[in-house]
């Protein structure tokens, strides 16, 4: 296994470094000149050419970009221009907020996902599967923002029970985080949930098909045994798949509950630098996004291994 | 033996597609002795692995359905047994192994665990136990250097070795009855006499009774003590091995046997019988073989029902014994 984990990370350095051409092209693709933004409004000729020295805007683009993934590579991705704030550090501040999100909103999705496709592709065709199918399609069809409001209003305005709104990070006070934290993570979790038990569901029935399911029939194991050690487990390949692309699609942020809850994280975040053409913090949030990526699908190709053993030979 | 309460009498089982009326399995009636092994012989399509399948409970969850009938196993009725009850039953005193060795165990679990788990699921043992007697179930069927086979993966075993391991799975709880759904077509022929092989000794070690379901007369020579030959959901005739192949009576036995390619004849073309088997949505009426076959008569409208000729053996035809075949044939306008 470790041996498998050092080679897939060796296959995605590659990978890794077309992300950061990519990303360092951006701010030479865009429209508008960075230094100008940092000049000020009087754009002092010799502020603007000790600034362009500074940056090393005067070298040739490759030398610029050797410089650049010198400084990522080092933990160095640029300050913000708005804030003066080092990119890392902001990232490092919004970061564990969004993680903690994307967790627990995921470990949500997993709870009612998977147990509803199961169930849903062992009652194929009564009412349990319709009524799971239904209410599979209504947590895809409900926007976030306005299940948000509603619970809020349900849930904060009217009950009292959760606070609205706010942020509280897990390392000083566990339980008040988690209850601050846990609506969002539903309206999230409802949503993912109906994409699971759609994957689960199909996943499922065509290994109820197999013969090896039959096989475990025939040696009087018990339904739930059948199902979960029998079925599921073989069922979970493609769905684990699904579930490392959620888990990426949540850390680059969930723009709209992060709003609506007022919560400080990734998605406030990408939003407010694009607006103001950040280009650092874009490029730092870009970069760790797609290595956030590489690393999830690493993590998918391990579990499938640990899943499918007939993958650990190869 | 004749005396004895049989193992398992079925009687008159009939097992259709929800919603249709003719049935896929037609009245079929058999008993297996304590020990014995049966085969079932048949064409693709013609009821015998439908038969099986609802001898186990495993028609559940399928748009199949049995209609009526009877299948006393033990003071037991198979066919209207609680689902609970036969899962008791299944895997425990009722085995069965299946056709396809290559895709009937678990791609995910060691074998040592699939054996296991068997056990674990009818007996009360420890840990330890139970792993000690999947290690000898996989000696008994003679899988080399077994205690490393244990933690090893369907995926590197061959075919015939993943068959040994669905063998010593079935046999892990001592059954008194194995049935065995083709269980060597899926393999090579030198593979096929091994396992045949295997199963042989092993009904002999432990006593088990086998049901064998195959369409290779080749396997019934060579493992039947009694011979049940099905055709279009119907049991066509039926007697010991001996019986069955020595004096042959029903026109699609007789079929079969002379399209037997055979080393010592001097025939050129194998001989074949005429048509096909007739669909199950438009089964005709009376003797369902009439069509094809070359004796059939005005008669032949009507359902024969299985007669004893004597001795146990039982033909559904009506111009049987065979002797009578010759004066009837072509004497009348064939149905």
């Amino acid at each position: 296994m470790l041996a498998f984990l050092g080679r897939r990370i060796l296959i995605a350095i590659p990978t890794v470094f077309l992300i950061s051409v990519f990303v360092f092209a951006l701010q030479h693709l865009l429209p508008g000149d960075p230094i100008l933004v940092m000049a000020g409004e009087e754009r002092d000729p010799e502020v603007i050419a000790a600034l362009r020295e500074k940056y090393r805007m005067n070298d040739p683009v490759p030398v610029q970009y050797l410089a650049w993934a010198g400084n990522a590579l080092q933990g160095d991705l640029g300050i913000s221009l708005r804030t003066q704030q080092p990119v890392l550090e902001l990232i490092a501040e919004k970061l564990p907020v969004t993680i903690q999100l994307a967790v627990m909103a995921l470990t949500i999705a997993i709870l009612i996902g998977i147990p509803a496709g199961v169930l849903s592709a062992y009652k194929k065709g009564t009412w349990v599967d319709w009524l799971a199918n239904i209410v599979a399609l209504s947590g895809l069809s409900v926007p976030n923002f306005w299940l948000g409001i509603m619970l809020i209003l349900l849930v904060s305005v009217k009950l009292g029970w959760l606070p609205a709104s706010g942020y509280m990070p897990i390392s000083e006070d566990p339980l008040q985080s988690i209850r601050i934290m846990i609506m969002p993570a539903f309206v999230l979790g409802t949503a993912l949930a109906a994409t699971l038990m759609r994957h689960t569901r199909s996943a499922m029935l065509s290994v109820l098909k197999s013969d090896y399911i039959r096989t475990a029939r025939a040696k009087g194991l018990r339904e739930h045994i059948v199902l979960v050690k029998h079925a599921l487990r073989n069922a979970l390949v493609p769905v684990v798949t699904v579930i490392t692309l959620l888990f990426g699609e949540l850390l680059a942020g969930a723009v709209l509950t992060e709003q609506i809850f007022t919560i400080p994280g990734f998605g406030k975040l990408v939003v407010d630098a694009v607006f103001n053409r950040d280009y650092a913090v874009v490029q730092g949030i870009v970069l760790c996004t797609g290595v956030a990526f590489i690393a999830m699908n690493i993590l998918a190709d391990a579990a499938y291994r640990v899943l499918n053993p007939r993958m650990s030979d190869q | 033996m004749t005396t004895a309460i049989p193992l398992l009498q079925v009687t008159d089982l009939s097992i259709r597609v929800r919603g249709t009326s003719a049935p896929l399995v037609d009245n079929v009636s058999f008993t297996l002795n304590a020990g014995e092994t049966l085969c079932i012989v048949g064409e693709s399509g013609c009821g015998k692995s439908l038969t099986a399948l609802a001898l186990m409970g495993l028609l559940e969850g399928t748009p199949l359905q049995v209609e009526k009938g009877s299948a006393l196993f033990q003071g037991v009725d198979l066919l209207s047994a609680k689902p609970e009850t036969l899962r008791g039953l299944r895997g425990d005193r009722v085995a069965m192994i299946f056709q396809e060795p290559m895709t009937s165990l678990n791609p995910a679990l060691r074998i040592g665990e699939q054996i296991a788990e068997a056990i674990r699921e009818h007996r009360d043992m420890p840990r330890d136990q139970v792993r000690a007697r999947a290690l000898e179930m996989l000696k008994r069927v003679r899988i080399p250097a077994a205690d490393k086979r244990l933690d090893e993966y369907p995926h590197q075993l061959s075919g015939g070795m993943r068959q040994r391991v669905m063998i010593a799975m079935a046999l892990a709880n001592d059954p008194a009855l194995l049935i065995a759904d083709e269980p060597t077509t899926a393999l090579d022929v030198t593979i096929q006499a091994q396992i045949l092989e295997l199963m042989r000794s092993l009904g002999a070690e432990t006593g088990a009774a086998q049901i064998m379901i195959t369409h290779d007369l080749g396997v019934v020579a060579e493992m039947a003590d009694k011979v049940a030959v099905m055709y279009a959901g119907r049991i066509v005739e039926a007697g010991t091995t001996a019986q069955i192949f020595d004096d042959p009576q029903h026109p699609y036995t007789l079929g079969l046997m002379s399209s037997m390619p055979s080393l010592a004849g001097d025939q050129e073309r194998l001989v074949t019988i005429p048509g096909t088997v007739p669909s199950p949505a438009n089964m005709p009426d009376g003797c369902r073989f009439a069509a094809r076959c070359p004796f059939a008569t005005g008669r032949c409208k009507e359902t024969p029902l299985l007669q004893d000729q004597g001795a146990g053996h039982r033909v559904a035809c009506w111009h049987a014994p065979v002797e009578n075949f010759a004066a009837n044939s072509r004497d009348e306008v064939p149905a």
